[in-house]
């Protein structure tokens, strides 16, 4: 549907590689996504923590 | 992960539960892009016991002997917390009937179908359900007529897509 307010060229851009790097993320092998997981866990555990509640960073053998 | 997955797959070999099947978010990431998480759900089915009793008892004792824990509403099995969840409602026993079989490394895993988990985040519908909704319609492959059909039948069209 075509807005009356067009996104910015340069946005679209930004907006279309963002989608396109999100489906080559969804194509990966799941394990592959499972690293990511526990990566990304690690990330979040502290800020987890600091309001108080439990976080587990996974610990996998692949 | 494999690990876990191995455990589980015991469990229905030595018959502690009658079957099981990924679902939540890990679930999901069979199919689309990997989002932070901490829980393994898994969705099961208990065996009937004497008197035509169900009781996740022998599933937690079996556990527990292998060294298992119970922490909080989950199990660590091999280093993954595990949330074990019954089949509370027609959408999830469908869900687990049609659950398809997926590899995870060598290992064999059962797995809710990606139309199932859409209409399940529909049902559930928080936000963060809703946000998995608009991920995996957007970046999985999905039988169209097969979620029309499940969303029809358990009136989520209203909630959700059309």
């Amino acid at each position: 549907m075509e807005s009356d307010n067009p996104i910015d060229p340069e946005l679209q851009r930004i907006l279309a590689a963002k989608s396109m790097r999100r489906k080559e993320l969804a194509a990966l092998p799941i394990e592959e996504k499972i690293r990511i997981l526990v990566r990304m866990q690690e990330m979040v555990a502290p800020l987890i923590r600091a309001r108080g509640k439990e976080a587990v960073v996974w610990k996998i053998d692949a | 992960m494999e690990r876990t997955l191995q455990i589980l797959n015991d469990l229905v070999e030595t018959g502690v539960i009658k079957g099981y099947a990924i679902g939540g978010a890990i679930g999901a990431f069979f199919y689309a892009e990997p989002v932070t998480t901490f829980d393994l759900d898994v969705f099961i089915e208990l065996p009937q016991t004497k008197g035509c009793i169900v009781t996740s008892s022998p599933l937690y004792e079996a556990l527990k002997a292998h060294g298992y824990r119970e922490s909080g509403e989950s199990v660590s099995i091999e280093g993954i917390p595990v949330q074990f969840l019954p089949l509370y409602n027609a959408l999830i026993e469908e869900a687990f009937s049609t659950a398809i079989e997926k590899r995870y490394g060598q290992t064999s895993t059962q797995v809710f179908r990606v139309e199932y988990l859409i209409a399940i985040c529909l049902q559930t519908g928080r936000d963060k359900d809703l946000t998995r909704v608009k991920m995996l319609l957007e970046q999985s492959d999905i039988d169209r007529n097969l979620l029309k059909d499940i969303l029809l039948r358990y009136n989520l069209i209203v909630n959700g897509i059309r």
